[in-house]
């Protein structure tokens, strides 16, 4: 096997996304995988390989229709499949890892992966109800956390670290609401993005609260919508329609159960093991990266990972944010898309993508970063997380 | 009408101990017969030394605030008029980094101090559910 066996990122594309689109799974994954394959300038035939995620958390409800890698590839046409998989990871850095590393090991060359979201389940969902006494009980490790309240994944995802972050460091609820109104502006200039009216420090502080510190503007947008990225060997990557951009340093990280709460650090966690591994991956340093797209699921762990990637120090996110290097115009951009809370829950995938289009070149308008080079999108945080660095070159 | 409940624990054979100690208000965390280190939640393995043979053993309630939220929306009807209260994590003073999730009573937002010392507050928050909350302590 060649020594430089990298893997590039050869085709991306979109569903329809929104609110309640309608559809179902397999339309959503048919309209994002045709549209990467036609970005591509692909045909099912060059496909051997599929990896996806569906669920948010916790099992399907009743009349929701979940697909798997099998039933997306064949249904297109894709087939026989080297590899596949429908298995766990944190959103979207799951099936793009899993693609990267089949690429690599050399069990199948071309994968196209993919988030499918049909719709989010509520924390009151996911509780079993106990129809006779219309009681609801918490099992396994929910049962330490959820008869206290922690009922929405925010609270210990978001909330605590946020709080916490507060009182270690300084951090304000005017740092988040700077990095709130950064991306929104962001967001503006993307016709893709659901909310593109730019927003001001105070539409910041009249959001509600949620559970304090988060507010309503510190949680990204949940939609139907999926997303799809084709990733290819770089022999077969110059056959394609676009530039192609390669995967130059991956990593994954899982650090402790899923609940949150029982984190070792719960602001520390997989993000920091993740970064140190994406790092020791690669000669290029955080110097060297021209844009950034980190997971805002909620604000909170863009600031984790900022300092978890050494992009500044530990607990400096905040003012490294109001002093703007993020925000357009800043020396770091970041979530140049405007972010899942702006073009709603892609689950890492748009952050992938953002990542793609910007190190290609001239599809971003006026988002794109001059002469782009080297990005770096990181996805999920706390129990388990991964992180992707790409070159254009 | 039956009554309004939060979520309530379904204990299972590893987490009974845990959840008959706490009715009985004391609370017990899983502990190595061989190596002394505290294991939560319940497994059947110590994840130090990996012993199978754990136990259950009281503890003083005492504790530090390790993490906490203001929860201000109801995502459980049970809290509709409860809001708002405060979740938080707990470090237990048995070991460094062993914590418990738990709700602190009635200390004022403006007390709360991530750091500070707090103690064991038994709440009955259904008929024989009897939950361990935390309540502020003298340092």
């Amino acid at each position: 096997m060649a020594s430089n066996n990298r893997v590039a990122a050869v085709g991306v594309g979109y569903s329809t996304t929104g609110r309640k689109t309608g559809l179902t799974s397999r339309q959503l994954a048919v309209q994002a995988a045709t549209a990467a394959m036609r970005d591509a300038g692909m045909t099912p035939k060059d496909i051997d390989g599929a990896t996806m995620l569906w669920a948010v958390a916790g099992d399907a409800p009743p009349g929701l229709d979940v697909v798997d890698s099998m039933d997306i590839a064949f249904m297109l046409g894709i087939g026989p499949l080297n590899f596949w998989n429908s298995g766990a990871g944190p959103a979207y850095i799951g099936p793009a890892v899993q693609a990267v590393s089949a690429i690599k090991s050399g069990l199948c060359h071309t994968v196209l992966s993919m988030r499918v979201i049909r719709q989010r389940l509520t924390g009151a969902e996911m509780l079993a109800k106990d129809t006779d006494t219309h009681r609801v009980y918490a099992e396994d490790d929910f049962q330490f956390v959820a008869p206290f309240g922690s009922i929405s994944p925010l609270q210990a995802i978001a909330s605590m670290p946020a709080q916490r972050h507060m009182d270690l460091y300084g951090t304000t609820e005017e740092h988040f609401g700077r990095h709130v109104v950064a991306q929104r502006e962001w967001a503006s200039h993307n016709p893709d993005a659901i909310f593109r009216t730019p927003l001001t420090l105070d539409d910041y502080f009249a959001s509600r609260y949620i559970s304090k510190p988060v507010r309503l503007l510190d949680c990204d947008y949940p939609v139907d919508s999926a997303s799809a990225i084709i990733y290819t060997t770089e022999e077969r990557a110059r056959d394609f329609a676009k530039k192609p951009v390669f995967a130059e340093s991956t990593a994954f990280s899982s650090v402790k159960y899923l609940t949150f709460e029982n984190l070792d650090d719960i602001i520390e966690n997989s993000p920091d093991h993740c970064a140190r591994n994406l790092w020791a991956r690669t000669d290029l340093k955080p110097k060297d990266v021209d844009c950034v797209q980190l997971y805002d699921g909620f604000t909170i762990i863009v600031f984790q990972w900022l300092e978890a990637l050494g992009f500044c120090g530990r607990g400096e996110a905040g003012p490294f944010i109001a002093e703007g290097h993020t925000a357009m115009g800043g020396r770091l951009p970041l979530n140049t898309d405007g972010g899942a809370c702006n073009v709603g829950r892609r689950h890492g995938a748009n952050f992938c993508i953002e990542s793609i289009r910007q190190l290609r070149g001239g599809e971003s308008g006026v988002r794109q970063v001059p002469d782009a080079k080297v990005a770096l999108w990181a996805n999920a945080v706390g129990s388990f997380s991964g992180a992707m660095l790409m070159t254009a070159e | 009408m039956s009554a309004i409940y939060p979520p309530l624990p379904r204990p299972n054979p590893m987490t009974q101990f845990f959840w008959d100690g706490c009715k009985a208000r004391k609370l017990q965390i899983l502990r190595c017969q061989a190596c002394g280190w505290f294991v939560h939640y319940p497994r059947p393995v110590c994840n130090k030394c990996l012993s199978t043979e754990l136990a259950p053993q009281e503890v003083s309630g005492r504790a530090s605030l390790y993490a906490y939220t203001l929860t201000m929306q109801a995502f459980h009807p049970y809290y509709v008029d409860k809001l708002p209260y405060t979740l938080a994590v707990v470090e237990l003073e048995e070991q460094p980094g062993l914590r418990i999730t738990t709700n602190i009573v009635d200390v004022a937002e403006a007390d709360l101090k991530t750091g500070m010392p707090v103690r064991l507050a038994w709440r009955e928050v259904a008929p024989d559910v009897v939950l361990p909350m935390f309540t502020k302590a003298d340092a």
